[in-house]
């Protein structure tokens, strides 16, 4: 057996972070993604225009460095707008940016943009006949949403969804440098301690491989439901 | 007659795309049980003038009166647009539309497109709705293929189901913009059955149509359209069987 | 003009961050940044080509081993792979008794070697697509006319599918341009490494990393441009005619 000299547990609940921080980040980059694109193909052109500038942005930086903006960052900027209040309502408070909040929300943020950029593109490729015919049969905005264009986007969105979620699943490693103990932080601790490296460092890719391809076939089966009612010719 | 509000009237309706009006001030009255066709030339204006009917397009100017109910409008800076939305989704449940590439809900099977409506708009039960859109299909000549998905079915099947998603609607005015233009020649003949079918029970329909032998054998009233203007209206053996104006006649000659 | 210099060097007198100090560690760590990145791209760029035309073979101990490097360093974080080969080669009993000391002591040996590798599969891939999606006309007119295996993949696929791949890769770069900041997790003076020396040393978050963010948007912008230029030199024959 492979003697991981103690490490055994804490590796674990690292696994174990870093999947809660993949799926929490994936939500919010979802919710982020959807508003983003809404904002993007929204008549007004101010928030157009707020859209592009959040999708260049973040595209243009590394992940890293606008993770170490918001953790370092985001503390300061929490503390004056807590000082300001106090000075200004007496009322104290204290935030503390906690490394995992920091950590889902970074990621959240990264890949809102991305996931922006695909449904822009999956609700564009939805046929505006499907979305007309709703509306002459009286549908309102959000029922025409929730019942025709969403599901119709999804089959559209999934392949570039899951990409996303394979690349934020390897970004999650990031947050092992600002400090949290994810699987990727607790293998470098102990290669360091035990001067073990490959041991723990091919335990952790081995973990990601395994999520990715579970993933994988889970994405696969989710694509088989939104497909259903397209490709099959009689 | 009289004391009945009458289904679907227009009045006026202008409507331009960017510089080009093409729409210059259309009226149409639609009486209980008309059968009104639109034909015309591409181009000449007949399928936005239908689809302003059911405010999918917004016409620059004119009314539009559906049941003796008036649709308010307002000026916002995007131009012209219904003062209150709510009044339109009311409006539009009344007039269901039959489209010309069908625009069946791709991701339904052909029952849950029926149903759709008439559960999520119009809050019948399911129960109820499948009742009758099982009775719709089976009227339809597709009883067999409720649980199909759209890409299943041929273009004619998918119309005629189309046909019957606009029916479970209850509507009072059927619109029908160009619904055989999309099909190949051997399946026009079953949609234009089932839709001279409608027309025996005294259904009130509006089509636009390149179907001549329909507009003639159908319809009470027949309307030509040339660059969004009205150039000749009447029953259909009037501006059908004898044609005043040149381009009606050259419109209408048998073509090589 | 006169009275924005002025504006700009009041804004430079009064502030105690960025000195000509500063901006020369940023001025540096662009400087490792680029080298870096370029090396890597370089590399993996050759190394990607004969992996390409071997993940299609059909001899599976040629495809298998080329399939296998390709799912692992694409499916794990670059950071882990980072570490397994900076640790790795640190730890190895020995090692800085040999020649070789010399040239892994410092890190940027180790992390090139990461780059290139993490590069080399993320291009194969791009490659291997863009060889597939090859017209099956264009290759049977090939073999019509007589041509070899080699000379066929030289002379017509390779030279499409490398245009094909253009805009696949022009992301691949700006991936490692952006990948590249972890560099400085290894104690490499990159531009995020800069970064965060600056942030450490005077505690200015906002002004260290924006300053770099805004350096790191410009050098994307370049690539863009770059890549854009290509394209539409290297694609032209794609558009129809006359558009």
């Amino acid at each position: 057996m492979i003697d991981l000299h103690g490490y055994g547990p804490r590796l674990f609940e690292g696994a174990l972070i870093t999947v809660e921080l993949a799926v929490l980040s994936l939500i919010l980059a979802i919710v982020l993604g959807l508003a983003t694109a809404s904002a993007k193909m929204s008549r007004h052109w101010g928030l157009r225009r707020l859209g592009t500038l959040y999708t260049t942005l973040i595209r243009g930086v590394p992940d890293l460095v606008l993770m170490m903006l918001l953790f370092f960052g985001g503390q300061i900027g929490i503390n004056m707008i807590t000082d300001w209040l106090y000075a200004q309502f007496d009322i104290d408070i204290f935030i503390n940016v906690n490394e995992f909040v920091a950590g889902v929300i970074t990621i959240g943020l990264i890949f809102g943009a991305y996931m922006g950029e695909t449904f822009r593109g999956a609700f564009m490729a939805v046929d505006d006949g499907q979305i007309e015919a709703g509306r002459a049969y009286g549908m309102r905005p959000w029922l025409v949403f929730r019942r025709i264009r969403f599901p119709q986007m999804m089959r559209h969105a999934l392949p570039g969804l899951s990409n996303n979620w394979m690349v934020l699943l390897k970004t999650t490693a990031l947050v092992s440098v600002i400090g949290l103990s994810d699987m990727v932080r607790v293998a470098s601790e102990a290669s360091k301690a035990t001067r073990e490296p490959f041991t723990f460092m091919l335990i952790v890719a081995a973990v990601y491989l395994l999520i990715a391809s579970v993933s994988e076939w889970g994405f696969a089966r989710l694509q088989k439901r939104y497909d259903i009612g397209y490709g099959e010719e009689n | 007659m009289a004391d009945t509000p009458i289904p679907l009237e227009v009045r006026n309706i202008t409507k331009r795309f960017g510089d080009t009006e093409v729409l210059k001030g259309l009226s149409l009255q639609a009486h209980k049980g008309d059968v009104i066709t639109l034909i015309g030339a591409s181009g000449s204006g007949k399928s936005t003038f239908l689809r302003c009917m059911n405010l999918l397009e917004q016409p620059n100017a004119g009314e539009l009166i559906v049941h003796g109910d008036p649709i308010r409008f307002k000026e916002t800076k995007h131009g012209r647009e219904p003062a209150d939305w709510n009044q339109v989704v009311k409006m539009r449940a009344k007039l269901s539309m039959v489209f010309q590439s069908f625009n069946l809900w791709a991701h339904m099977t052909l029952l849950e497109n029926v149903i759709e409506a008439p559960v999520h708009v119009l809050g019948k039960s399911r129960q109820e709705a499948i009742a009758h859109a099982r009775e719709l299909l089976e009227r339809v000549g597709l009883g067999e293929r409720a649980d199909y998905y759209p890409a299943q079915l041929s273009g004619g099947q998918q119309q005629r189901g189309a046909i019957a998603r606009a029916l479970a609607m209850d509507p009072e005015v059927m619109l029908f913009d160009e619904p055989t233009s999309a099909l190949d020649p051997e399946l026009v003949g079953d949609v234009l059955k089932v839709m001279r079918g409608l027309a025996d029970e005294g259904r009130t329909m509006i089509v636009v149509t390149h179907e001549m032998a329909f507009a003639r054998d159908v319809s009470n009233q027949v309307i030509y359209l040339h660059q969004g203007q009205v150039e000749e209206a009447g029953p259909p053996e009037q501006v059908l069987g004898n044609p005043r104006s040149e381009r009606l006649k050259q419109f209408l000659a048998p073509k090589h | 003009m006169e009275a924005l210099i002025n504006w700009f060097e009041t804004q430079l007198a009064d502030n105690s961050i960025f000195t000509l100090q500063t901006l020369s560690y940023y001025g540096d760590g662009l400087t490792t940044t680029v080298q870096l990145v370029f090396l890597s791209l370089i590399i993996g760029l050759l190394l990607a080509v004969p992996l390409a035309l071997g993940r299609g073979s059909k001899k599976a101990w040629v495809r298998l081993p080329i399939f296998f490097y390709c799912y692992v360093f694409r499916g794990t974080p670059l950071l882990v792979q980072l570490y397994l080969i900076y640790y790795g080669v640190v730890f190895i009993e020995g090692i800085q008794d040999t020649w070789l000391w010399v040239l892994l002591e410092k890190p940027f040996v180790p992390a090139l070697l990461a780059f290139t590798l993490n590069t080399g599969a993320y291009t194969t891939e791009i490659f291997r697509g863009a060889i597939k999606s090859t017209p099956r006309g264009e290759i049977e007119a090939a073999r019509a006319y007589g041509m070899s295996w080699p000379l066929m993949m030289r002379r017509i696929v390779l030279p499409s599918a490398f245009r094909r791949a253009l805009p696949a890769y022009g992301n691949e770069v700006i991936f490692m341009l952006h990948a590249s900041a972890i560099a400085s997790v290894v104690t490499i003076m990159d531009l995020t490494g800069a970064a965060r020396f600056v942030y450490a040393r005077f505690y200015a978050p906002f002004d260290a990393f924006l300053f770099v963010a805004a350096i790191y948007l410009c050098l994307t912008f370049t690539i863009i441009y770059f890549f854009r230029h290509l394209e539409k030199r290297l694609l032209a024959h794609l558009k129809p005619a006359g558009g």
